[in-house]
């Protein structure tokens, strides 16, 4: 099913999904765009190219608390605080980004444990998907490209947006998006040009070209297990890194995290928070020892992680080149190029 | 009910505290809202002792030490000095009340001086109202 | 008129001298990154790699905070704008590198521009000087003839605020904190292993990125670089959400400044004022 409205109007369609749940969509800061959860149905701003904390927010929230304590009471007293999900819907995601949710579900949602907080935001949350501008030139930065992912890919997403000039076409590709569809009356149905022009803006996603270099991710793995013990190349890698944390926390596809009791005055909260495996202390163990003390050890580790161990346990690479953390890196360290290098030329086996 | 304040007094050992172990001594009467801490000398403070103590609820801190030139430890006090001037100057900025930190230099035996600021500052602080601004409200 | 391209040649010129006769082991300069627009630091260790030094405006890292990664007497050249060679001086200070161990390769800069911004830096975010304070050889001519702005004149509008206000603005900004720590890593005098903030006997903030925590961590932080701070504003360019950081480390540097009549990083003679005391301060400071 394939509707429409005119952007202009959006604050009408906002406002509805406001009614309906809890709208979670791009707005527009001082310092770029940030997903909020949407209180005044005009603050949605579709004019971005990408936002600076990945959606991941939405189901994996910065902060989250479990469990409210009092000091001296039994454990028994001890509340869970309730987690109670009004219907949501994700407005305004990126196809790398929603490409992100699926290796995140890997650790989430899929077989062993499942994370439940997880679970119950993925199955309440209805994602609209919206494709990249194929009129703006590409960011230089990204390289969605490399890991399989289209300009206009509507995988993943409920319902997939695209911009047609002062419109935008909303197109439901799994059932519970056409259940929604179906019953937002505040869009109109689309003409046959808007189909046609709908099926050939995904096909045309496919032309728009990002940096690209062809990663086979059982190759990749190999070539970095293979160099992994070649200290001198990542110290050469890694001598621009501050180590300071600002790629993983915008990264869609990171998901360490640390679990913390915050006390105080007797009363606390028990908590999970985002870690990011390139903070010194991370890896600091209950004798005081800490195996990656150094830089370069930290970087070897989120590259290997995300590049070769991940490949070996799930069998996918932990990226979908979204080119946030070359975007806010202090010091501008590219992935890709590393990527690259690691592919392609194997200079680095004669250092 | 008239608001009682919460002040940290930080006092140091050889000193303000025996200046107000004077004030004690001679039967002076002052507010009950200052809670002395001890430590050895006025250098021992690190800001984030004050910043901290305004965060769990503080409405004032008062910091007490020798006079500058008579620092039981020599120069402890000197440092203290520029020190706590400096987090002053960071708390105005940061638009917290100048007057709700104060230093003052009370010697031993000014037992009659420390009622006096324990006193004034109370007071100082009641017209100030509660500190809400940096006080965490949950954890 | 800086003529980067000029300098660049220059760099790469006295980088390749330097090693080549082996009187330093490591070049900290600049290279490219993945476009024109966004260069890295870049550690050259020997002749081949002096190939790959660039210098363009966008070139604003602050080498400075790469010194405290080599052991003790390793002999680095160092290319420094002039907040970076105050900060090289500010660490010289502080003992933390010894001046015989390091050549500085002074350049005077103007027109150096922010790539998130395209905005020219000029003292509104940074120290605004043109020429480095300390330098054994210099790469380009000084800078001369531009009217002196004064480092703080952009804290007036914030000076002037109502109290109650100014709170509500910094509440407002560091609400905005992601506690990602690119400010303290990007600064070249944040080296203290471990930090406060990631210490847990004491714990003196959460790690939950939330008002309480972030009060604590800033605040503190402006505190521990009171006197320290050379206003290179790397922090503020380094933070994701933008949080006008060098507004508070100039307004401690600027009372710091009037209190105890020294500057940060001008003369490696100087003491660190909080670590220095004179026994005619006056007791007016702290009212």
């Amino acid at each position: 099913m394939l509707k429409k409205i005119a952007i202009e109007q959006i604050s009408q369609l906002t406002a509805v999904l406001m009614d309906m749940g809890t709208l979670l969509a791009p707005v527009k800061e001082i310092s770029g765009h940030n997903f909020m959860e949407i209180v005044d149905p005009k603050q949605v701003d579709l004019d971005f190219y990408n936002t600076i904390m990945s959606p991941k927010g939405a189901f994996f929230p910065h902060k989250e608390d479990f469990v409210k304590y009092k000091i001296g009471k039994p454990l028994s007293a001890a509340e869970p605080v309730l987690f109670n999900m009004k219907p949501a819907f994700l407005f305004g995601v990126r196809p790398c980004d929603v490409k992100s949710f699926e290796i995140m579900d890997i650790h989430f949602n899929d077989g062993g444990i499942i994370d439940p907080y997880w679970h119950h935001r993925r199955e309440s949350t209805t994602i609209f998907g919206y494709a990249f501008d194929l009129d703006k030139p590409v960011e230089p930065a990204d390289f969605y490209n490399t890991l399989g992912i289209y300009a206009a890919d509507p995988e993943g997403s409920d319902i997939f947006m695209v911009k047609k000039e002062k419109e935008l076409l909303l197109k439901s590709i799994t059932h519970k998006g056409e259940k929604l569809l179906a019953h937002l009356s505040v869009l109109s149905s689309a003409t046959s040009a808007n189909e046609k022009y709908f099926e050939e803006y995904i096909k045309r996603g496919k032309e728009y070209k990002t940096r690209f270099t062809r990663v086979d991710p059982e190759a990749v793995a190999l070539e970095l297990e293979d160099v992994f013990d070649n200290t001198d190349f990542w110290k050469k890698i890694s001598s621009a890194c501050l180590s300071c944390g600002v790629c993983t926390f915008v990264c869609p596809t990171c998901y360490c995290f640390d679990i913390c009791d915050d006390t105080l005055f007797g009363k606390g909260t028990r908590r999970r928070v985002w870690d990011a495996c390139m903070f010194t202390d991370f890896t600091v163990e209950a004798s005081g020892h800490n195996p990656r003390t150094q830089v370069y050890q930290r970087l070897r580790q989120k590259f290997c992680h995300k590049y070769s161990f991940h490949i070996r346990k799930y069998g996918v690479i932990s990226c979908v080149g979204c080119g946030r953390c070359i975007r806010y890196c202090p010091v501008n360290i590219d992935i890709f190029t590393f990527v690259d290098i690691a592919t392609k030329a194997k200079w680095y086996k004669r250092l | 009910m008239e608001f009682e304040p919460k002040i940290l007094g930080i006092a140091c050992n050889w000193c303000t505290y025996t200046g107000a172990d004077l004030a004690g001594t001679t039967r002076l009467e002052y507010p009950p809202n200052v809670r002395v801490v001890r430590v050895m000398c006025s250098s021992r403070i690190n800001p984030s002792f004050i910043f901290r103590a305004f965060q769990l609820g503080a409405d004032g801190v008062l910091v007490g030490g020798c006079h500058p030139g008579d620092c039981h430890y020599n120069t402890g006090n000197l440092y203290a000095r520029r020190r706590l001037a400096t987090a002053k100057k960071i708390l105005e900025f940061a638009g917290i009340e100048p007057g709700r930190l104060r230093v003052e230099w009370i010697s031993a035996s000014e037992g009659n001086k420390f009622a006096e600021v324990v006193e004034e500052f109370t007071t100082q602080i009641k017209n100030l109202g509660p500190q809400i601004k940096l006080k965490i409200q949950e954890p | 008129m800086i003529r980067f391209k000029q300098i660049e040649e220059r760099l790469k010129k006295e980088a390749k001298r330097l090693l080549e006769s082996g009187a330093v082991a490591v070049v900290l300069a600049y290279e490219k990154g993945y476009d024109e627009k966004h260069p890295m630091p870049y550690a050259a260790k020997n002749v081949a790699d002096v190939e790959n030094i660039v210098f363009n405006e966008y070139c604003n890292y602050n080498m400075a905070r790469y010194l405290v990664r080599y052991p003790q007497g390793t002999k680095i050249a160092i290319a420094v704008k002039a907040a970076d060679s105050r900060a090289v001086i500010q660490l010289i200070q502080e003992e933390k590198v010894k001046r015989e161990y390091l050549v500085l390769l002074g350049i005077p800069v103007q027109g150096m521009k922010n790539p998130k911004t395209g905005e020219v830096i000029d003292s509104k975010t940074t120290c605004g000087m043109h020429n480095p304070v300390l330098y054994d050889i210099l790469l380009g001519d000084e800078v001369h003839g531009h009217k002196i702005v004064s480092p703080y004149d952009v804290l007036v509008q914030y000076e002037a605020m109502d109290k109650d206000a100014r709170w509500e603005f910094w509440k407002k900004e560091l609400d905005k904190c992601i506690r990602c720590y690119a400010c303290r890593k990007a600064c070249p005098m944040c080296y203290c292993d471990p930090c406060f903030i990631d210490q847990s006997k004491p714990k003196w903030a959460d790690k939950a990125p939330q008002s309480s925590g972030n009060m604590m961590y800033h605040l503190t932080r402006f505190h521990h670089l009171a006197g320290r701070c050379i206003d290179c504003g790397e922090c503020s360019r380094a933070c994701p959400v933008n949080i006008p950081l060098y507004l508070f480390h100039k307004k401690v540097a600027k009372e710091c400044e009037e209190m105890f009549n020294q500057r940060a990083g001008m003369s490696i003679e100087d003491k660190p004022v909080l670590i220095d005391f004179r026994v005619e301060d006056s007791d007016k400071i702290l009212e």
